[in-house]
């Protein structure tokens, strides 16, 4: 009994803590700063972080609820089971719940959750972002087929970047492009060929487009007047850029070999001059997978009708055994004088072509400056004489050439070629040859 | 010849600054331009939250970050060391750079706040803060139901279900009534969700980053398109992250897209489990808690007793018999877990 009447009667003489001190009042500054700012400080948390502190104290209990941009990743939602039917209801109702307490205008939102399947309950979010002025949506299915976005979608006029993965677009017909899209990111995508280039002609701000195996359309006619950079891998017939006399950076892979039959390509331009047509400002290219192939199809001349000045760093995956090939990367490099980084990495796959290999006439090598080519790195190659004759024209046409990497694909004939570097000449005194060793 | 330009405190003390310095302040850089600060009489006043000390601050940031001459490095190193300060000084200055519109300043103290909040528990960041510990049990589970499923969350509900434990066998041995068993009313997803969170799946789940975007090797050996297409060796290698030691999983590319895991240690509907499996983490909560039960037991029977009693008081009443309530759910699972 004794200890209890201690208990009140001390009890009595320290403030409760519902009503707090008035000194711990005055050091709370955090709780005080005005709402953007808690906005910024939450918003460098993890969504699931930024929610819990809603305990801290009273003040903070609704302070996550404004926040602008929500990320539902593995990081905020949390999930131990396997069972896809408990994991989805616990995602569903997560997100749902945050929805409902959110309070403000969302700027961006991401739901890229690894375990969620395409569902329903997706089409509820969307819709109820695009009654608002989203600007950033992101959506990546990891799981299951591709998931049909629905047509609130396509209201949203806020949009300025949009990035999905694993999805199936077919915009209703009244759709008429994001007026202020700036960026664009579609990767395992499915859509048709009429949608997807109504979808770029008609987001006339578009700076930055992604495309990564797609679905549903073979033809690459990109006609965007503001485009910057262009990333594409995939299988495609052709490519035809119009209009496109800003784009600096440019990455291409064509991941299908096709075959390009010489007779069939008709009329007096091959690939490599409609290719170049409209990239005057090209920075930064690179030819990946089998698309060296697909520009050396049709008439390739010495030189493009214009070269690409802006041009400084070049990375192309070449099969030096095909002479074609070897004549448009030739082509490529004679029309960059200011070429400053090159990189070349052999395909390994390919066969010997059937036609005979000797055909690169000592012409074809002119004497062309690379005057500020600095770095050049090549890989894949087996010490063949087409690769041995490149290298040389390399090291014979760059007088400030820093240094140059060679990775040759395998270890046999590692020792003939290094005998075989060891005699080229080169045009710069400080030149460094490198040699890697080949990856197990 | 460097110009000089006089600000005025909120505290009426004014200053002489070099302009250049002053000008990396967006509003600063304004008043300016409309002509003020040339002299001490019509010295630029700067907003309420600028007082001298922050000032300084403010200032020592622009005067570093005006220099063109430095590299991201040293913008780096000078950034982390700045801001290494205590928590009121901090919040001060992130109030009194936003006041000027001094953006980059506010971001660096914005992130510098939130890694003090990140991954720590609510008690730290109450203590790093000052933050009064005002809200009820209830209104601190609320949201925890559904967001966070943490070990320390568990940690703190076995310390309060044991301390209740102990307070009820305290009054049981003085003879109080207990009352009657009430029935719990809350169903058992909601006691599942709470209790059976991610207990450390984190770690698994969290997959490389890079793998969806693969710019730079996209052109491999097998670029010709194969079975293995990107996504679905994606899939794989999540699936490979998440499977635990025990699970079988069939490793067929053909289904990847359906496949179903079979985690052996999964705990059925039924259980009660808190999720922690492995007996030596189990070990070292225990004693966590038991660290945690010292560390409180001073001032925890004054809480008890002020809750009690001030419950009747306020509009908390139905609190207490809800609280009653969660007290017996909490003995009871703390008996079942033995």
């Amino acid at each position: 009994m004794n200890c209890f009447l201690w208990f009140i009667v001390f009890s009595k003489r320290k403030e409760p803590p519902m009503f707090p001190f008035n000194a711990e009042m005055e050091t709370d500054k955090i709780s005080k700063l005005p709402g953007h700012i808690m906005d910024r400080i939450l918003s460098h948390l993890s969504l699931r972080d930024a929610v819990r502190t809603s305990v801290l104290s009273s003040r903070w209990r609704y302070k996550w609820v404004t926040l602008p941009h929500l990320v539902f990743d593995n990081q905020s939602v949390v999930l131990s089971s396997q069972d896809q039917t408990l994991i989805k209801n616990r995602i569903v109702n997560i997100i749902d719940h945050v929805l409902l307490l959110h309070v403000g205008p969302i700027h961006k939102f991401k739901l890229s959750h690894r375990e969620l399947q395409g569902a329903s309950d997706i089409d509820r979010w969307i819709l109820f972002l695009s009654r608002g002025s989203v600007k950033e949506f992101v959506l990546e299915i990891w799981k299951g087929l591709r998931y049909k976005l629905p047509s609130s979608l396509f209201i949203c006029q806020k949009l300025i970047h949009l990035e999905l993965f694993n999805c199936l677009l077919k915009p209703p017909p009244k759709f008429d492009g994001f007026k202020i899209l700036n960026s664009l990111d579609l990767q395992h995508i499915t859509m048709d060929q009429d949608v997807f280039e109504h979808m770029i002609s008609s987001c006339p701000l578009l700076e930055r487009l992604t495309l990564m195996n797609f679905d549903g359309f073979i033809h690459l006619n990109i006609c965007a007047p503001n485009l910057l950079f262009f990333d594409v891998g995939g299988v495609f017939e052709n490519v035809s850029l119009e209009n496109t006399f800003h784009l600096a950076i440019v990455s291409i892979g064509l991941y299908a070999n096709a075959g390009y039959d010489q007779n069939v390509i008709l009329g007096n331009t091959g690939n490599m001059i409609k290719f170049f047509a409209h990239l005057p400002r090209i920075q930064r290219l690179e030819v990946q997978c089998f698309f060296l192939k697909y520009l050396a199809a049709g008439k390739v001349p010495g030189r493009l009708p214009t070269p690409c000045i802006e041009l400084n760093y070049l990375s192309i995956r070449i099969n030096f055994n095909d002479v074609e090939e070897n004549l448009a990367a030739l082509c490529l490099l004679r029309s960059c004088p200011n070429i400053q980084e090159l990189e070349m990495l052999a395909r390994p796959e390919e066969q010997t072509s059937v036609r005979a290999v000797a055909n690169i006439l000592e012409e074809d090598y002119l004497s062309c400056p690379f005057n500020q080519l600095q770095l050049v790195k090549i890989a894949g190659i087996s010490g063949g004489r087409q690769e041995l004759d490149f290298i040389n024209f390399l090291l014979a046409n760059s007088p400030v050439l820093e240094r140059m990497t060679i990775k040759p694909a395998a270890l046999d004939g590692a020792l003939e070629l290094l005998k075989e570097l060891l005699r080229l000449r080169r045009a710069s005194v400080r030149a460094e040859i490198i040699y890697l060793d080949p990856e197990r | 010849m460097m110009s000089y330009i006089w600000l005025q405190t909120a505290d009426g003390s004014i200053q002489q600054v070099e302009q250049e310095v002053a000008m990396f302040c967006p509003s600063i850089c304004h008043e300016i331009q409309t002509g003020m600060g040339s002299s001490k009489n019509c010295a630029i006043s700067l907003p309420s939250q600028v007082n001298p000390a922050m000032l300084s601050l403010i200032l020592d940031y622009c005067r570093f970050h005006q220099v063109r001459g430095h590299s991201n490095k040293e913008h780096k190193s000078f950034d982390e060391k700045f801001v290494r300060m205590d928590t009121k000084t901090l919040c001060e200055l992130t109030s009194a750079a936003d006041s000027l519109q001094l953006k980059p300043l506010v971001d660096l103290t914005s992130c510098a706040l939130a890694r003090m909040i990140e991954g720590k528990t609510p008690e730290e960041i109450r203590e790093t803060f000052h933050l009064p510990d005002d809200l009820t049990e209830e209104e601190k589970l609320e949201p925890l139901r559904n967001i966070s499923d943490d070990p320390r969350i568990r940690l703190l509900n076995r310390l309060y279900a044991r301390k209740r434990k102990e307070l009820k066998e305290r009054d049981r041995s003085k003879n109080v009534e207990v009352e009657e068993e009430l029935v719990d009313e809350r169903s058992v997803d909601d006691l599942l969700l709470f209790i059976n969170g991610g207990n450390g799946a984190s770690k698994d789940v969290r997959a490389s980053k890079s793998k969806k975007k693969n710019r730079k090797r996209k052109d491999q050996q097998n670029c010709a398109p194969s079975n293995c297409t990107d996504k679905e060796s994606n899939v794989l290698n999540s699936m490979r992250h998440n499977a635990k030691a025990h699970s079988h999983f069939l490793p067929n590319f053909g289904d990847a897209l359906k496949l179903h895991i079979e985690d052996d240690r999964f705990a059925p509907e039924g259980d009660f489990d808190d999720g922690v499996d492995d007996p030596v983490l189990r070990e070292e909560i225990d004693r966590e808690v038991e660290d945690f039960a010292r560390r409180l037991n001073s001032d925890w029977p004054e809480r008890m007793q002020e809750i009690l009693s001030l419950g009747q008081e306020r509009k908390r009443a139905p609190m207490s018999t809800d609280w009653n309530g969660s007290l017996r759910t909490y003995a009871r699972l703390d008996l079942v877990q033995k």
